[in-house]
């Protein structure tokens, strides 16, 4: 009796099928920019990307801040190494600049960063900077 | 070896130098919170890499890279500080928002189609 309700209780759930819709918008427009911050946490929706007037000029402060940095030679096109400073510092203007803006960046990605264009990229696309 | 591979391997030194350099910092502000304390022990790390800045033997620079990393790692802070609103961090993805998909309904016990 227990063997055939088993063998009735399989037989009927391979039958049955639920049907499944999935009926949640696409995200259209993905740029490389914004790739890593694809999924629906907080951090996309309430994103609140900084206006990219502010971002340079708090971006060149921290430059112009820097002890090693000459102040004149700082402006929106400049690489880092332009400014006077060398890879250590250019590490440490980098996590001065997270500081800044409130943001982690990772280690792979920060190492990039090495001129000031870059890093105002950076900080104009990243959703949760401050 | 050519010196082409020794270029690219010189290269790849230097990034983990860097790496090396961006995560002692993170583990001196980890532990030391107070800025006066941390600049001043920050330029201490500073100078343990400016002394070792004109090698040029890639194996004394690989065994010093090694070493280093190994002493970082015995200088984690057990509760280092992640920004919260970031991955790792207590506020990351916090309130995630709702999909549109989901409609809450409030008939207020009207009980209409239950």
């Amino acid at each position: 009796m227990r063997h055939a309700v088993r063998a009735l209780h399989s037989c009927v759930l391979r039958r049955l099928q639920v049907q499944v819709q999935l009926d949640l918008p696409l995200k259209a427009s993905v740029t490389p920019a914004t790739r890593w911050c694809r999924r629906m946490f907080s951090d996309e929706a309430h994103a609140t990307h900084l206006d990219r007037g502010e971002v340079v000029a708090r971006v060149l402060d921290v430059v112009k801040t820097h002890p090693k940095a000459d102040p004149t030679k700082v402006t929106e096109s400049a690489s880092f190494q332009d400014v006077g400073l060398d890879s250590l510092d250019t590490v440490e203007l980098v996590m001065s600049i997270e500081e800044e803006f409130a943001v982690a960046i990772p280690d792979a990605v920060a190492d990039k960063i090495s001129s000031c264009p870059e890093a105002i990229e950076y900080i104009a696309s990243h959703p949760s900077a401050k | 070896m050519s010196a082409a591979a020794i270029a690219e391997r010189r290269f790849l030194q230097q990034q983990r130098c860097r790496i090396l350099y961006r995560k002692s910092l993170k583990c001196v502000l980890d532990w030391a919170v107070h800025r006066d304390i941390f600049y001043i022990e920050a330029e201490k790390t500073r100078l343990q890499f400016e002394a070792n800045r004109d090698l040029q033997n890639l194996e004394t620079i690989d065994r010093l890279l090694f070493e280093g990393e190994a002493r970082l790692a015995k200088f984690q802070h057990p509760d280092p500080y992640i920004v919260p609103w970031c991955p790792g961090g207590s506020k990351y993805a916090r309130n995630p928002p709702v999909p549109p998909v989901i409609e809450v309904v409030n008939d207020f016990g009207r009980e209409s189609s239950h």
